[in-house]
C-alpha cells in the first residue's frame, strides 16, 4: 500500500539513545543475529510525499470546500471498509467475509489432506484408514493374508478381509448409504503415478498444478516427491517400513542434515509419513529439503 | 464555543448557497448528485496530479439586486465599448460588466478584443476609488476561468495587484488576493512572473498588515497555498517561503478565533502541510516551534472530535495539523522529540481521535494512526504511555478494518513490541496474540506479513506466548501459511514452526 518510490524510509535505529537498561529491544536479541532468520521488522519513520495516495481522501475533501461543495453530513461520508479473511493455501482463492466460515472453510476442505492423491477428508481417522487403505504397500501385502479394511465407523473396530466386505458390513449394520461418499475403492493405481512420477520434484514451493479433493476446493501441495520417495523407500526398507511409519518423519526421513531430535508428539497422535496437512503436518512437508536424490 | 465557528465570513458562501436552494428535497438530491459527480471528478485530477481549485468571492450586497438585470445578458462588447468610450459613468458599467464577466463565454470574449486588458488595468490604477474595485471584481471574475488562456491574459495586472497587497482596503485586497491565488496555478509563465514580481514578500507584508482582519488573512492563506501547489514548488517556492517571516505568521494564525471562525486558520494549515510535505527542509519550522504549536491544536481539536463535533468542518482543519505533525516527526531525532514537542502528550489523543474518526472519516482515521506510527517508532516513552494509559485494547478494536487502517495500527504495536520484551509480554496479555491469530488469517498479504513479524517477536520473547499461541490454535493457521503464495510469507511462517514453536529449547 505504502510505494516505494513516494515513500522515503528513514530506519533510524542506529541513532537512538540506549539508556542501558536491562531488557533488551529486538536489535541485540540473540535471535536477529541466528543464521536464516527471515524476520526483517524495525520501526520505521514514515516520510509522506504530499502526493503520495494516502493523502488523496483528505485532499479531495479539502478540494470539495474551496469549491463550496463540502457537506459535512455523515450519511455523505464512506463506512470504513473490513478486512477479508483468505484461505492461504496457494490456488485456493476462497475469500469470507468472517473468521467462523474461514474456519469453516479450512477445517472442511483443508484440514485432513492425503499428500499422495491430494483427496480432502473429513476427520484425523478418516484420512488415516484412507492412506493406509490407499497408499501403504505393506498394507496392501498384509491385507492378501489378513482382515485388514477397518469398519469405518468409530468404535466398531472390525475388519474384513476385502473393502467389498466391509461396504456390506456398513450398509448392513450400520446403515450406511451404498453410494458412502468417504468409501470409494482405489482407482487403478498406474496410469497417475506414471504421470507423476515423470514430473520434476519441484522445490518447497507451492506447485501449479491443482489437485482435486472429495470436497469442492481445489487444493495445492507439491507432493511428488513423497511418492517417489515412498516407492524408494518400499524398495530398500521394506523391512523397516512398519516401524518407519511410526516415528517421527524426521528421523526416518533421508535428509543431508542429522535430525537426532526426536519431535514428541505433543499435539497429537502418530504421524505418517504421507499425511501433509493437519496436526504434526509440517513435518511432513518441511521434507522438501534433501528430497532430491 | 465551536458552534459559532461559521457565523461569520468564513462559511458565509456555502451558507448562502443553501438559503437559495430553499431546502427543497429535489434541490438537495440536484446537490448530492452533482456533489458525488464532482468528487469523482477531484479525485480523477488528483490521481493525475492536476489538482487545482479556484475560489470566487461573491459581493455580499449582490442578494438585494436580483431584481435587477441579470447577468450576461448585458452585453460584455457593448459594455466595453462604452468604458472605452471615455467619460465620467465609467462606474455605471463597471458593474454590469463585472456580472457579465461571470459568463465563461463572455470571458473569452473580453480577453480577446483589443486593448480590454489594458483599459482594465488603467481603471484597476486609476485615481477613482470606487472604479478601482469594480475593475478589481472584472478581474477577480475572469480568474475564475477554467481556460488558462484568459489567467495568462490577467498577466499585466500582476504587478499592480501585488503593489496593493501592502495597502490598507480590506476588501480591495481580499479581491487582489484571490484574484492572484486564482490565476497563478494556471501557467508556469504567470508564476514565474508572480515569483520575479515579489508575490512571496508581498504576502508576507500583507499578512502582517492585516494580521488582525481575518477575511484578508484566510485570502493570504489561499493565494500562498496555490502557490506552493506547483509542480517545482519545492526548489522555486518554499525556499523562499522559508527564509521569509511566512512559517512564523502561518504558526500564529493557527488558532482559530472562535468568532471568526475556522477558516484563516484551515488555510494557513494546508499551507504548512504543503510546506512539510513538499521538502524535507524542515529545520525552520520546527525552530518556530511548529510541531508543538501544531501538536497542542491537535489534542484540542482532537477532544471536539471525540466528542461528536465532527459537523462544523473541523476535520478540515484536523487533516493538515495531523500531516504537518506526521511529516515534522518524521524529522525529528528521537533524542530531540520531547523537547520539541514541548511537553504536548500526543499519545492518547491520537489513540481517541483514531478511534473517533474510524466510522465517520476512515481515511483520516488511516492517517492519525500514521501519525501515531511516527511517534512510536524511536520514541520508548511513547510506547510506554500506549501499554499505561490502557490504549493498547481500543488499538486492538481497530485491527478489523481495512484498507491500510489495520496494516497501519499494527504497525504501532509492532513499534511497542520491538522495544522491549517486556512490553510484549504486555501486549500479549492484553489480547494482542488472539488478534493476531485472526489477522493471521486476512486475505490482505501486507497484514499477514506484519503479523508474523509481530507473533515472532512476541514469541521469543516468552516461552509461554508460543504455548498460548498453540492452545489457541494458532498451529493450524501457521501450518496453512506455509503453503501461501508468497514465498517471503512462507519462509517466515516455517521459521517460527521449525524454530520456537515445535523444537524444544
Amino acid at each position: 500500500m505504502l510505494q516505494p518510490d513516494l515513500l522515503q524510509l528513514m530506519a533510524m535505529g542506529g541513532s537512538q539513545t540506549r539508556n542501558g537498561d536491562e531488557e533488551e529491544g529486538f536489535r541485540e536479541a540473540a535471535e536477529q543475529q541466528e543464521e536464516g532468520n527471515p524476520f526483517t521488522f524495525n520501526p520505521q519513520l514514515l516520510r509522506l510525499h504530499r502526493d503520495h495516495e494516502l493523502f488523496e481522501d483528505g485532499d479531495v475533501f479539502r478540494h470539495m470546500y474551496l469549491q463550496d461543495l463540502f457537506m459535512s453530513e455523515a450519511e455523505e461520508q464512506p463506512a470504513p471498509s473490513v478486512s477479508e479473511f483468505g484461505c492461504h493455501i496457494s490456488g485456493c482463492r476462497a475469500v469470507f467475509s468472517t473468521l467462523d466460515e474461514y474456519e469453516h472453510h479450512y477445517n472442511s476442505l483443508h484440514r485432513h489432506v492425503c499428500c499422495s492423491c491430494r483427496r480432502s477428508l473429513p476427520s484425523a481417522r478418516l484420512l488415516d484408514i484412507h492412506i493406509q487403505e490407499w497408499h501403504d504397500s505393506l498394507f496392501t501385502i498384509l491385507a492378501q493374508k489378513q482382515d485388514m479394511y477397518l469398519c469405518l465407523v468409530e468404535g466398531c473396530g472390525q475388519k474384513f478381509r476385502t473393502s467389498q466386505q466391509r461396504k456390506d458390513h456398513l450398509i448392513r449394520l450400520h446403515k450406511y448409504p451404498p453410494d458412502f461418499r468417504f468409501d470409494k475403492n482405489r482407482k487403478e493405481k498406474g496410469t497417475r503415478e506414471a504421470s507423476r512420477e515423470q514430473r520434476t520434484n519441484t522445490a518447497m514451493e507451492a506447485a501449479d498444478d491443482v489437485c482435486r479433493s472429495e470436497g469442492v476446493c481445489e487444493v495445492m501441495c507439491s507432493v511428488e516427491s513423497n511418492q517417489l520417495e515412498q516407492e524408494e523407500s518400499m524398495e530398500t526398507h521394506a523391512s523397516s517400513e512398519e516401524a518407519a511409519q511410526f516415528e517421527d518423519f524426521s528421523a526416518s526421513a533421508q535428509t543431508p542434515e542429522t535430525n537426532t531430535e526426536q519431535l514428541k508428539p505433543k499435539y497429537s497422535y502418530r504421524v505418517p509419513k504421507t499425511v501433509c496437512f493437519g496436526h504434526g503436518s509440517v513435518r511432513g512437508f518441511r521434507g522438501q529439503r534433501g528430497r532430491r536424490k | 464555543m465551536l458552534n459559532s465557528f461559521f457565523a461569520a465570513c468564513g462559511m458565509w458562501r456555502l451558507n448562502k448557497v443553501r438559503h437559495k436552494a430553499g431546502g427543497h428535497a429535489n434541490n438537495l438530491e440536484e446537490l448530492r448528485t452533482k456533489r458525488r459527480e464532482k468528487e469523482r471528478a477531484l479525485r480523477q485530477a488528483r490521481r493525475d496530479r492536476q489538482l487545482v481549485s479556484k475560489r470566487l468571492l461573491r459581493n455580499e450586497d449582490e442578494e438585494q439586486d436580483t431584481m435587477e438585470v441579470t447577468p450576461g445578458e448585458q452585453d460584455v462588447v457593448t459594455l466595453f465599448q462604452k468604458l472605452h468610450h471615455g467619460g465620467t459613468e465609467k462606474e455605471a458599467f463597471l458593474r454590469p460588466l463585472s456580472k457579465a464577466l461571470r459568463n465563461p463565454s463572455a470571458q473569452l470574449t473580453f480577453i480577446k478584443l483589443e486593448n480590454s486588458m489594458h483599459l482594465l488595468v488603467g481603471l484597476l490604477t486609476g485615481s477613482d476609488a470606487r472604479c478601482r474595485l469594480q475593475a478589481v471584481r472584472c478581474l477577480h471574475e475572469l480568474s475564475h476561468s477554467t481556460h488558462t488562456s484568459v489567467a495568462s491574459a490577467c498577466l499585466p495586472a500582476t504587478p499592480y495587484l501585488l503593489t496593493y497587497l501592502s495597502g490598507q482596503s480590506t476588501k480591495f485586497t481580499e479581491l487582489c488576493l484571490y484574484t492572484l491565488g486564482n490565476i497563478c496555478p494556471d501557467s508556469e509563465t504567470v508564476k514565474e512572473r508572480l515569483l520575479a514580481q515579489g508575490i512571496i514578500p508581498a504576502l508576507a507584508g500583507c499578512i502582517q498588515n492585516h494580521r488582525h482582519n481575518l477575511a484578508v488573512v484566510e485570502a493570504a492563506g489561499f493565494a500562498l497555498f496555490q502557490l506552493l501547489q506547483s509542480k517545482d514548488a519545492a526548489q522555486k517556492v518554499i525556499p523562499t517561503v522559508l527564509a521569509s517571516s511566512l512559517p512564523s505568521q502561518l504558526l500564529s494564525v493557527l488558532t482559530p478565533d472562535p468568532d471568526f471562525g475556522l477558516a484563516p486558520a484551515i488555510e494557513c494549515a494546508w499551507c504548512l502541510h504543503s510546506l512539510t510535505s513538499s521538502s524535507e527542509d524542515h529545520r525552520e519550522l520546527l525552530a518556530q516551534g511548529a510541531l508543538r504549536q501544531c501538536g497542542s491544536l491537535l489534542v484540542s481539536l482532537g477532544g471536539a472530535v471525540a466528542d461528536g463535533n465532527t459537523d462544523q468542518g473541523v476535520e478540515l482543519l484536523v487533516c493538515p495539523l495531523l500531516r504537518c505533525v506526521g511529516n515534522l516527526l518524521s524529522s525529528c531525532p528521537a533524542e530531540t522529540l520531547h523537547s520539541q514537542l514541548g511537553g504536548v502528550d500526543l499519545v492518547a489523543p491520537l489513540c481517541e481521535l483514531v478511534v473517533a474518526l474510524i466510522h465517520t472519516l476512515p481515511a483520516l482515521a488511516r492517517e492519525t494512526a500514521w501519525v501515531l506510527n511516527n511517534l512510536t517508532a524511536h520514541s520508548t516513552e511513547s510506547c510506554s504511555a500506549l501499554l499505561t494509559l490502557n490504549l493498547v485494547p481500543r488499538l486492538l478494536e481497530l485491527l478489523p478494518f481495512s484498507q491500510g487502517i489495520n496494516t497501519m495500527v499494527l504497525r504501532v504495536l509492532a513499534n511497542v513490541a520491538h522495544k522491549k520484551k517486556e512490553f510484549c509480554i504486555q501486549l500479549a496479555e492484553l489480547g494482542l496474540l488472539s488478534a493476531i491469530t485472526a489477522t493471521l488469517k486476512m486475505a490482505d498479504q501486507d497484514i499477514v506479513t506484519l503479523s508474523l513479524e509481530v507473533l515472532f517477536m512476541m514469541i521469543v520473547s516468552s516461552p509461554q506466548t508460543a504455548e498460548q499461541f498453540v492452545s489457541q490454535g494458532g498451529l493450524s493457521v501457521l501450518e496453512a501459511i506455509q503453503y501461501n503464495s508468497d514465498g517471503e510469507v512462507r519462509r517466515r511462517a516455517t521459521y517460527l514452526l521449525e524454530q520456537h514453536i515445535l523444537r524444544e529449547k
